[in-house]
């Protein structure tokens, strides 16, 4: 009973913060701006995340959270729309998307995709914001209990999962990781005061600012890879005709996929952390094989705008949990997320949840209203967005070239930040260019300061040996886990050989 | 045959990159006061890190032969599994690449000297004159409104600091 007065007490401050008139605009902004980026090609959800930080900054942190969430999670249901109509997603997750809904807009069922995108959108999203309140101080109690190895075994957990799943070559990503904590490592150190790797300079003795990285790697670098193949494809969209009301045959071909997405989704996002993206692709293999209707995969079935759809958004819900309660982002967006929360000052984790509760609540509670206002927002006028991609290529990069340069110079006043910012653009390219994946350097970044103290602090109880991460149990498990998440890509070759001994045919 | 000279000059750089890394860790002065581990332990175990992966995607790419061949058409269905982001076209129209990098330069250059209004607008002119020049008087609109009627939305109503340059008479 105690439980459940507590809950109940915590779901009504989550409202009374979410619910003033300040926070309920912020959350609408928030969902808005989602939307537009989500379906603007060219702008994923990190590059807009990470473009809006600065206008966090007058903020309260609470207040900063409920707008960043809206964005994101507004960027999740608003890239469907262009999949659905243009076959061109607005952002990664939502590549699954384009199979099924461009199909069903090809022959004239637009307004059930697009609803069967935005109610299985809806549903995960309530689910894994109740997940959320349901398992969140739970996770964040058994979190209370760690102690620095077992925190630095987590994020070395962490990072190697989100790693593991980030690109084709997995030393690739691991490289990018390192070159993360290596930024990470520059300025002075907080506990001997000593200098690293400042190069003398004034401007590095703070470290490279972490939003620097994030907007050259993304933003800047996206302009390069729109500007390296200006005359891109013309889009060919698709009108929508007819009702966007889905039949009583649609709805009972619905509520199946949807769970099975919402489920298996939220499974990938909250406790395997990796990021919505995975989510929609293992939804997708898992329609594959459990729906009735497999056959019309792939010519326009509703199960498949449905189950990814709905496994996106459920992951994202799912990936806040690790955001929260462990302070470790569970994808390149939260990860983003986080620096900006550290920027105000605010060090999510497992104490937020008793510490600051209508932080946690009040963020709750917006996302239960932002899922209501992206609905509104998103089915009826949807006509208004798909308006959107008229704007020009070039106009839009010089828009994401200005608002770069506003965003990083607000940080710091620095002019020297605007030109590493360019430095970071053009190693972003490279990069791309290289297939490295960018997201796991920002994870790197915001994490490689904590992960430090906690192995410093963790060497200094165990007198310098290197056998305490290994004789606790729960950080055992988790390196353990790191290694099965790195040799992971490899299972499949092992298997072949395994089965290849036995005298079995390879299996494809 | 996968062209991959680009991947094996970067595999050099990285090696590079990785030991310059690694020897400025090692370059960390130690405090006086002995510490568990120190200032310079946690960058010299990320610096060996990346030393041997640089070494790794380089024997990786000069190893070349029928076992990569091989392996490209794994690696993608993998790759399709997790959704790994889309490959982007290699070939590159360096002009405009140039002109872009050079603009943003120029743009970060004059970004306090010339005040982010006067400097915006004539970042944003130039990239509309060269990249597409059919739209001057609606370009040049949106380039007033971006630079000017942005400038005093940042500064008055969110209260964020922004160069006001030789527009200092303006400054509300």
């Amino acid at each position: 009973m105690d439980f459940l007065s507590n809950f109940w007490g915590n779901v009504v401050l989550g409202f009374s913060v979410a619910g003033t008139p300040f926070n309920l605009l912020l959350c609408f902004i928030g969902v808005f701006l989602g939307t537009l980026i989500g379906v603007l090609p060219g702008i994923g959800p990190m590059t807009g995340v990470a473009l809006l930080i600065p206008i966090t900054f007058g903020l309260k942190p609470n207040a900063a959270i409920i707008l960043m969430a809206g964005i994101y999670y507004g960027a999740m249901y608003g890239g469907s729309t262009t999949s659905i109509l243009v076959n061109t997603p607005g952002e990664s997750s939502s590549v699954v998307t384009c199979l099924d809904g461009y199909q069903m807009a090809k022959k004239g069922r637009a307004g059930q995709a697009l609803a069967a995108a935005a109610i299985g959108s809806f549903f995960a999203g309530t689910f894994a914001t109740l997940m959320l309140m349901l398992f969140g101080p739970w996770v964040a109690g058994i979190a209370l209990n760690f102690g620095p190895p077992e925190f630095f075994s987590l994020m070395v957990a962490g990072l190697t999962v989100v790693t593991s799943l980030a690109g084709r070559s997995l030393v690739k990503a691991l490289f990018a990781t390192l070159f993360g904590l290596a930024i990470a490592t520059m300025g002075i150190d907080n506990q001997s005061g000593v200098p690293r790797f400042v190069f003398n300079n004034p401007e590095l003795m703070d470290g490279l600012e972490f939003l620097v990285v994030a907007i050259g790697l993304f933003a800047l670098c996206e302009v390069f890879v729109n500007m390296a193949d200006m005359k891109g494809a013309v889009m060919e969209r698709l009108t929508i005709k007819g009702s966007l009301w889905m039949s009583k045959e649609d709805w009972k071909r619905f509520f199946p996929s949807c769970i099975r997405g919402t489920l298996s989704g939220f499974f990938v996002g909250g406790i395997a952390g990796a990021g919505a993206a995975v989510a929609s692709f293992v939804s997708y293999g898992l329609e594959k094989k459990a729906s009735k209707y497999r056959d019309e995969l792939g010519h326009g079935a509703i199960e498949g705008v449905t189950g990814p759809e709905s496994a996106n958004n459920a992951a994202a819900g799912g990936s806040l949990i690790h955001l929260l309660c462990l302070g470790i982002p569970g994808s390149g967006t939260t990860a983003i997320m986080l620096g900006a929360l550290l920027m105000i000052g605010l060090q999510p984790g497992p104490l937020l949840f008793t510490q600051q509760p209508e932080f946690v609540w009040g963020l709750i509670a917006s996302m239960y209203i932002g899922n209501v206002m992206l609905l509104v927002l998103n089915l009826p006028l949807v006509g208004m967005w798909v308006k959107l991609l008229d704007i020009p290529l070039y106009l839009l990069m010089l828009f994401i070239i200005m608002f770069s340069f506003l965003g990083v110079y607000t940080v710091n006043n620095s002019v020297q930040d605007l030109f590493l910012m360019v430095g970071f653009g053009v190693i972003g390219y490279l990069m791309k260019r290289l297939d490295i994946p960018a997201a796991p350097v920002i994870l790197g970044i915001v994490l490689g300061k904590l992960m430090e103290e906690k192995m410093r602090q963790s060497l200094v109880i165990s007198d310098g040996s290197l056998m305490i991460f290994i004789n606790r149990p729960i950080s055992l498990f988790l390196l353990l886990l790191a290694i099965v998440a790195i040799s992971n890509p490899y299972w499949p070759q092992i298997g072949r050989g395994v089965r290849r001994m036995f005298g079995g045919a390879p299996a494809v | 045959m996968k062209e991959n000279r680009e991947e094996r000059i970067a595999s050099i750089v990285l090696i590079i990159f990785s030991a310059t890394y690694l020897t400025g860790a090692f370059l960390i002065p130690m405090p006086a006061l002995k510490q568990q581990l120190g200032p310079g332990g946690f960058p010299i175990a990320i610096g060996f890190a990346m030393l041997i992966l640089a070494c790794v995607y380089a024997w990786q790419q000069f190893r070349g032969g029928a076992t990569a061949q091989e392996s490209e058409e794994e690696i993608e269905k993998r790759a399709v599994i997790i959704g790994a982001e889309e490959k982007i076209e290699k070939k590159a129209d360096l002009r405009t690449m140039g002109f872009i990098l050079g603009l943003m330069i120029l743009y970060a250059f004059f970004f306090e000297i010339l005040g982010y209004a006067i400097s915006t607008f004539l970042m944003f002119m130039a990239g509309v004159l060269y990249l597409d020049r059919r739209h001057l008087v609606r370009d040049g609109v949106i380039a007033v409104i971006s630079s000017f009627f942005l400038y005093y939305v940042f500064t008055i109503l969110l209260r964020v600091q922004l160069p006001a340059g030789p527009l200092k008479f303006l400054e509300y």
